[in-house]
């Protein structure tokens, strides 16, 4: 997959990502009643956890993925070393909230686990085009000539 | 400037260095998130387990809230309905907050009646809250059922039957009501607090007035049983024991 395609996936995603962020913030703000098939979007939301540092967790999540759609737009390394750290940091506390939903709050809210399934592509493209990024230079430069030689 | 390769020199040092900000940002986050959340725990003295108007302060939370959390702890909660909607029998109980008969109910029999019937979805209980012992009743009536918006409404009741006062000597306190929220995992205090004076409240005190009325309940603890879906009847109990139940419980599930 060449670097232009895996920025576009990247754009994409945290597009999805924060669409999904941006109705958890809109239900919270205006009252509005979340959709909810697994029944417990409301409790989780509402819950002390949906908070960090008194932030809403979909308002931090929704700037994450724009910082990531950012970092998606530029062919720098420094910007697919960022998006890098800010999908792998926000996957892993993500996997916290699933711990949490599960064993401290008894509710499962169906748009924080889509979500996290889309942090999850994310993380695995993000680190493609990371590898992908570092590695082109080094390549092209001496290694290959000293394998060849090994 | 230099490039972030130049200055990390190497592919492994860039990824580590990736790594290590991936879990600062993770362990912030974790952080901030438990730090925000937490709340400190009344020691039980017994200046605070009598159940005196004295109010706890934010933060704090009360007596019971690690047996109301196991009792109902999995069991699907939808306003004020406890249990599987699709449950095959349905069980109402109108009840006061500040009747003590309503308490003994709630610590006697209710837990035998959650892990036999409701836990398996055999029956489904609902709440019919009625105020009408005292200013205090209404007050726990409305924080009761702004937590049922939560989908919280039987915990938020378990604790207040378990840290129940005398009537009507103002034990229904802001501090009370808070720490009985905080002692509730999932519960966010505060839109709980506000949410007592909404429509939605107010709606549900007229629909369960309108109810006890038609179905002339007088008294608290009043029962009504029946197949989930046809005209519920009176349960006479002779006690607040769950044995008192298991009859009609099990009759109507035959």
């Amino acid at each position: 997959m060449s670097e232009r395609t895996l920025r576009a996936a990247i754009a994409v995603l945290a597009l999805a990502g924060a669409a999904v962020a941006a109705y958890l913030v809109y239900a919270r703000y205006t009252g509005t009643r979340l959709a909810c098939t697994t029944g417990g979007c409301k409790t989780v939301q509402h819950s002390k956890y949906a908070k960090a540092a008194g932030i809403p967790i979909a308002v931090l999540g929704l700037s994450a993925y724009l910082a990531v759609f950012t970092t998606a737009l530029s062919a720098r390394l420094e910007a697919a070393a960022l998006g890098a750290a800010i999908v792998l940091g926000g996957l892993a506390f993500g996997i916290y909230l699933i711990v949490i939903q599960v064993a401290v709050i008894d509710a499962i809210c169906q748009w924080c686990l889509a979500s996290d399934g889309i942090l999850a592509v994310l993380a695995v493209v993000s680190a493609q085009r990371l590898r992908r990024a570092a590695g082109i230079p080094q390549d092209t430069s001496a290694r290959p000539l000293m394998a060849e030689k090994g | 400037m230099r490039s972030v390769r130049g200055l990390l020199g190497s592919r492994a040092a860039l990824f580590a260095a990736v790594g290590i900000a991936a879990v600062g940002i993770a362990v912030g986050l974790i952080v901030a998130s438990v730090v925000g959340s937490g709340g400190k725990k009344v020691a039980p003295t017994p200046e605070t387990s009598i159940s005196s108007p004295t109010s706890p302060a934010p933060g704090d939370t009360v007596n019971g809230a690690a047996a109301t959390k196991a009792l109902f702890r999995g069991i699907p909660q939808r306003l004020n309905v406890l249990g599987n909607p699709k449950a095959p029998v349905t069980m109402i109980e109108f009840a006061d907050l500040q009747c003590p008969f309503c308490r003994d109910f709630a610590l006697d029999a209710l837990p035998a009646i959650v892990r036999d019937y409701v836990r398996p979805g055999k029956i489904k209980l609902v709440f019919a809250g009625i105020a009408f012992i005292g200013p205090d009743s209404e007050t726990a009536l409305r924080a009761t059922y702004a937590a049922g918006l939560q989908d919280s409404l039987w915990n938020f009741l378990d604790l207040l039957y378990r840290n129940q006062g005398a009537e009507n000597s103002g034990w229904v306190t802001e501090g009370l009501l808070r720490a009985v929220g905080n002692s509730i995992a999932g519960l966010d205090v505060d839109p709980l607090l506000a949410a007592r004076q909404t429509a939605e409240v107010d709606n549900a005190l007229l629909a369960t007035n309108r109810q006890a009325t038609s179905a002339h309940v007088n008294a608290t603890p009043t029962f009504f049983a029946g197949r989930t879906g046809a005209t519920l009847q009176r349960i006479s109990v002779s006690d607040l024991r769950p044995q008192a139940f298991r009859p009609t419980l099990d009759a109507l599930l035959q």
